[in-house]
């Protein structure tokens, strides 16, 4: 079972994520887009944090975090968009979905780490 | 790297006279010249793919048939290269043998050097390119490179416009970009064998690097930039242009050929990545085609990328 399940439709960013968080003792699973997240969740009841991407084919990670809520009605998972996005209209709706926090790639493991932990426990 | 937009162009011209007025030309008006002898004309067009032009003599070929012969065999090279005509009086097309005159766009004489100015301005740099613009893309860029590649020196040539339609390497990324002031693509490109090299002697090398290690990373780079992109001249999508209108894009693998249905030029920038410790270099050719819609009057830079780049990374807790 994993803790942080990873979302992100580029194998270099999900790889880079994956690998920095599991080399820290963390369990992590891996999704391509947002439907594949969805299934991966829906399937693992181990998953406190979700790290997703937003710009991603198939399913975007903001409608993501919404069904995570609504559909899956999930409302305990913690989940933090890392993306390139750093639109204002963006992050209120991902504040409104329950989104906890935001990064702006590229990814600093090492200044957010602590927080992950602590979200995964 | 200087903010100044240049463009490379061929210079076909024998005649030693004129080789002077032509050349200051050239540096007055950001303008590459590259003189060319006639014996290697066509090799010169196969290995220069970033053109803007051709200063082309009524002369070139000796004989007027015979110049019109040349001009009509790079025409069928390049068609999209504007044939820009040196005559020895008149500066009109009118007298040139049929097949020249079909393909010029414009006539001079260096008696007159304001006139081509402004045939300069119409068919060579006919965009204008804000300033704030092209350094931020310049910024942005050598940013999400230099923090893909930590351990190798980015660098930056001077940005040129291109009317050139030739691909460059094997390798490249098109991302659409939709604004109230633009509409149309960014383009990275690059060869293949350099990058999967520098790949290999990574940090993280271990089997050998394949071809879609090289696609993921491309892909990434460019994503990040056009994420920076959005974030300092784009916006709220609501601010989007309300035209849906589209073009066929058109790629033709044999000929390394690629249209994006316009005459406009490509604003080119050629970064650089260099290994100190081997001297390997990858070549990295960042092109940006305002195909559908192209206002720069209401270009706004919303947030100026070096004042913000310090924040990316770090988690923004709600």
């Amino acid at each position: 079972m994993a803790r942080i399940l990873v979302v992100d439709d580029s194998s270099t960013v999900r790889d880079e994520v994956a690998n920095f968080l599991k080399a820290s003792g963390l369990e992590v699973a891996t999704a391509v887009d947002g439907k594949d997240g969805l299934g991966k969740l829906k399937a693992d009841p181990g998953i406190k944090l979700v790290i997703v991407d937003v710009n991603m084919p198939n399913m975007d990670g903001l409608t993501m975090v919404e069904k995570i809520r609504g559909e899956l009605g999930n409302s305990t998972v913690h989940l933090i968009m890392l993306t390139t996005e750093s639109n204002a209209n963006m992050k209120v709706r991902g504040k409104a979905a329950g989104v906890k926090g935001w990064i702006v790639k590229p990814f600093n493991g090492p200044a957010v780490l602590e927080t992950f932990k602590q979200l995964a426990a | 790297m200087n903010e100044e937009i240049v463009s490379k162009v061929l210079v076909l011209d024998n005649s030693l006279e004129h080789a002077e007025p032509i050349k200051r030309f050239c540096e007055e008006h950001n303008l590459v010249g590259l003189k060319v002898r006639k014996s290697r004309l066509m090799s010169v067009l196969r290995t220069n793919i970033d053109l803007g032009g051709i200063l082309y003599s009524e002369t070139y070929g000796g004989s007027p048939e015979e110049s019109a012969e040349i001009a009509l065999l790079i025409h069928a090279a390049r068609p999209e290269l504007p044939i820009i005509v040196r005559r020895e009086s008149e500066a009109t097309l009118a007298g040139l043998p049929d097949g020249l005159r079909r393909i010029a766009c414009a006539a001079y004489v260096t008696s007159d050097m304001v006139a081509l100015s402004k045939v300069i301005d119409e068919y060579i740099f006919s965009l204008m390119y804000p300033n704030a613009l092209v350094r931020g893309i310049v910024e942005i860029t050598q940013a999400v490179l230099g923090g893909q590649f930590k351990t190798l020196a980015i660098g930056c040539e001077t940005p040129y416009i291109v009317h050139d339609r030739l691909i460059f390497g094997e390798l490249f990324s098109l991302m659409p970009l939709e604004s109230a002031w633009c509409r149309g693509y960014m383009m990275l490109q690059t060869e293949e064998a350099p990058l999967l090299e520098m790949l290999g002697r990574g940090p993280d090398a271990g089997a050998a690097a394949g071809f879609r290690a090289v696609n993921n990373l491309l892909g990434e780079v460019t994503n990040l930039i056009w994420g920076s992109f959005k974030n300092c001249y784009i916006g709220a999508a609501a601010a989007l242009a309300d035209s849906q209108i589209q073009v066929p894009l058109i790629v033709n693998h044999k000929h390394k050929y690629i249209s994006f249905g316009t005459e406009n030029p490509q604003l080119r920038f050629r970064f650089t990545l260099t290994d100190a410790d081997t001297g390997r270099i990858v070549k990295l050719d960042q092109s940006f085609v305002f195909n559908l819609s192209w206002s720069p009057e209401d270009f706004k830079e919303l947030a100026r990328f070096a004042d913000g780049h310090g924040d990316a990374g770090e988690l923004e807790l709600f």
